[in-house]
C-alpha cells in the first residue's frame, strides 16, 4: 500500500512544480528548468516500477490460477475414482472391480456356501432316514429268519420222526430212511445258513445303529454350524451394506464439496481478473509517463539539472528490484532467504 | 470435442479463460495477439474465437476483419472478451463481425453459457 502513494507524491513533486508552457513563454525560468531536468530521469524510472509491479502481479495470478487448476482437476480426479470404486458409475478407471461389485460377488459366495451346506444338511438327513429303513429292514430279516428256524426245528423233528417210522417199517421203509436223513442233514446246513444270515443281519444292525449314530450328531453338529453361518453371513453382509452405505454418503458428500470447489473457484476466477483491470491501468499511467517524459524532455533536454541526480524517496524502497530500477545495486538478502541472528 | 481459440496479450487472462473452457469440456488453442491466432489458425481450424480487443501487434478488430474474409470463417461464432465497454466500441465490434461482447470481468458460467448459445 505504501508504495503507490510514494509514486504519486514523486509524480506530484515531479509534475506539480512544472509550469505551463504558456507561463514558460512568458517568462525565462531557467531554475525550474533546471529542477525539471533534475526530476526528469525519476519519471523513467517510476515508468519501469510500474511495469515491474504489473509484471510481478501478472505471475502471482498466473500462480495462484495454476494452483486452482490443479486443485480442480485432482478434486475431479478424487471424485472419479470414488465413484468407479463404489461402483455408482460403471467400473473405475484402474480395471479393478468396484466395492459395489465385490459386495455382489461376497454376498454371491457366500450365499452359494450357505446353500450347499444346507443342501449336504439335506444329503445327511435322507442318508439317515435311508439308514433307519435299511435298519428296519434287517428287523424284518431277523423276524423272518426266526420264523425259518421254526419251520427248520418242525423239519428237523418231522426227518427225526421220518426215521422212527422208517425203522418201524423195516426193509420197506429203507428208502424213506434214506430221504429222512437227508432232510435231517438239510435241515442242519438249513440251520447253519440261518444262523449266518442271523449273525449278519445283528452285525449289519449294529453297524447300522452306530451310522446312525454318528450321522445323527454329525447331522445336529452341522445344524448348529449352519445356523452359526447363517448369523455370521448376515452378519457380514449387514456390515459390508452399512460400509457401502457408509461409502457412497462419503462419496455424495465429496460430490457436493466438488460442486462447491468448482463454484468458489469460479468465483476466484472472476475475482482474480482484478489483475488484467490493474495490469490495463497501469498501462495507461505508463503511456501517460512516457508521454510526459518525452515532452518534458523536448523542453529541457539541454537544460543542466539543478543538481546530480536525486535520491529522495529511495529510503523507502523496501526491496530489491525497487532498488535496482532506482541505480541502487547493492548486495543484499533476495527473497526467501533466512538469517537467524 | 469443440475446439476454441483465445486470442489475448494477458497470459493471466488466457489462462482463466482456458482453465474455464476447459472445465467446460472445450479444447483450446490460444494465441497471444491477432497475427498469432492467424498464424494458429492456418493449421488448427477452430469452432469458435473468442478474443480481446486492445492487444499489440494485431487487435481485436482487425483480427475479426481478417477472419471474416476467410471463408473458412466467415460463419463462425467470434465472442470479443474486453474490458471495454463503450456503445462505439461494441458497434465496430458489430460492423467488423463480432457475434458477441463480454465485458471483463466475466463469470466463468455465464461465459460458458454465452458459449454454448452461439456454438452450434
Amino acid at each position: 500500500m505504501g508504495r503507490p502513494e510514494i509514486l504519486h507524491g514523486n509524480l506530484s513533486r515531479a509534475v506539480g512544480e512544472i509550469p505551463s508552457k504558456a507561463s514558460l513563454a512568458a517568462e525565462s525560468r531557467p531554475g525550474l528548468e533546471a529542477e525539471v531536468a533534475r526530476y526528469l530521469p525519476q519519471l523513467g524510472r517510476m515508468s519501469e516500477q510500474l511495469k515491474q509491479t504489473s509484471k510481478q502481479i501478472e505471475e502471482s495470478v498466473v500462480g495462484v490460477c495454476d494452483s486452482f487448476q490443479g486443485i480442480a482437476v485432482r478434486a475431479r480426479a478424487t471424485v472419479a475414482r470414488a465413484t468407479g470404486f463404489l461402483g455408482n458409475d460403471g467400473p473405475s478407471d484402474s480395471g479393478k472391480q468396484s466395492f459395489e461389485g465385490l459386495i455382489e460377488a461376497c454376498s454371491g459366495t457366500l450365499v452359494k456356501i450357505m446353500h450347499t451346506t444346507v443342501e449336504a444338511g439335506d444329503i445327511s438327513r435322507r442318508a439317515i432316514e435311508r439308514i433307519e429303513d435299511m435298519d428296519a429292514a434287517s428287523q424284518q430279516i431277523s423276524d423272518a429268519l426266526g420264523q425259518l428256524d421254526q419251520i427248520t426245528n418242525s423239519n428237523r423233528m418231522l426227518a427225526f420222526n421220518a426215521r422212527i417210522e422208517a425203522a418201524h417199517a423195516g426193509s420197506a421203509g429203507m428208502g424213506f430212511a434214506v430221504v429222512a436223513v437227508e432232510l435231517a442233514a438239510a435241515t442242519v446246513k438249513s440251520r447253519s445258513v440261518t444262523a449266518q444270515v442271523g449273525e449278519l443281519a445283528l452285525n449289519l444292525r449294529a453297524l447300522a445303529e452306530s451310522t446312525l449314530e454318528d450321522l445323527r450328531r454329525m447331522n445336529e453338529k452341522d445344524s448348529e454350524r449352519i445356523e452359526q453361518c447363517r448369523q455370521e453371513v448376515d452378519a457380514a453382509l449387514r456390515d459390508l451394506q452399512a460400509a457401502h452405505s457408509e461409502m457412497a454418503e462419503m462419496l455424495n458428500g465429496m460430490t457436493a464439496d466438488g460442486a462447491l470447489l468448482a463454484t468458489d473457484i469460479g468465483a476466484a476466477v472472476r475475482g482474480l481478473q482484478f489483475q488484467d483491470r490493474i495490469s490495463q491501468r497501469i498501462g495507461h499511467v505508463i503511456a501517460d509517463l512516457d508521454t510526459l517524459s518525452a515532452r518534458l524532455e523536448t523542453h529541457v533536454g539541454n537544460v543542466a539539472p539543478s543538481a546530480t541526480a536525486i535520491d529522495e524517496g529511495f529510503s523507502a524502497y523496501t526491496m530489491r528490484e525497487e532498488r535496482k530500477v532506482a541505480g541502487i545495486d547493492e548486495a543484499e538478502a533476495s527473497a526467501g532467504d533466512v538469517e537467524l541472528f | 470435442m469443440k475446439r476454441v481459440l483465445i486470442v489475448d496479450d494477458s497470459v493471466s487472462m488466457r489462462q482463466m479463460v482456458s482453465f474455464t473452457l476447459r472445465e467446460g469440456g472445450f479444447e483450446v488453442i490460444e494465441a497471444e495477439h491477432g497475427q498469432d491466432a492467424l498464424d494458429k489458425l492456418q493449421s488448427s481450424p477452430v469452432d469458435l474465437v473468442i478474443t480481446d480487443l486492445n492487444m499489440p501487434v494485431m487487435d481485436g478488430i482487425t483480427l475479426i476483419q481478417n477472419l471474416r474474409a476467410q471463408p473458412a470463417m466467415k460463419t463462425k461464432p467470434i465472442l470479443m472478451l474486453t474490458t471495454e465497454g463503450l456503445a462505439g466500441k461494441k458497434e465496430q465490434g458489430k460492423a467488423a463481425g463480432a457475434t458477441g461482447w463480454i465485458v471483463k470481468p466475466f463469470d466463468p458460467e455465464k461465459l460458458l453459457q454465452t458459449v454454448a448459445k452461439v456454438l452450434p
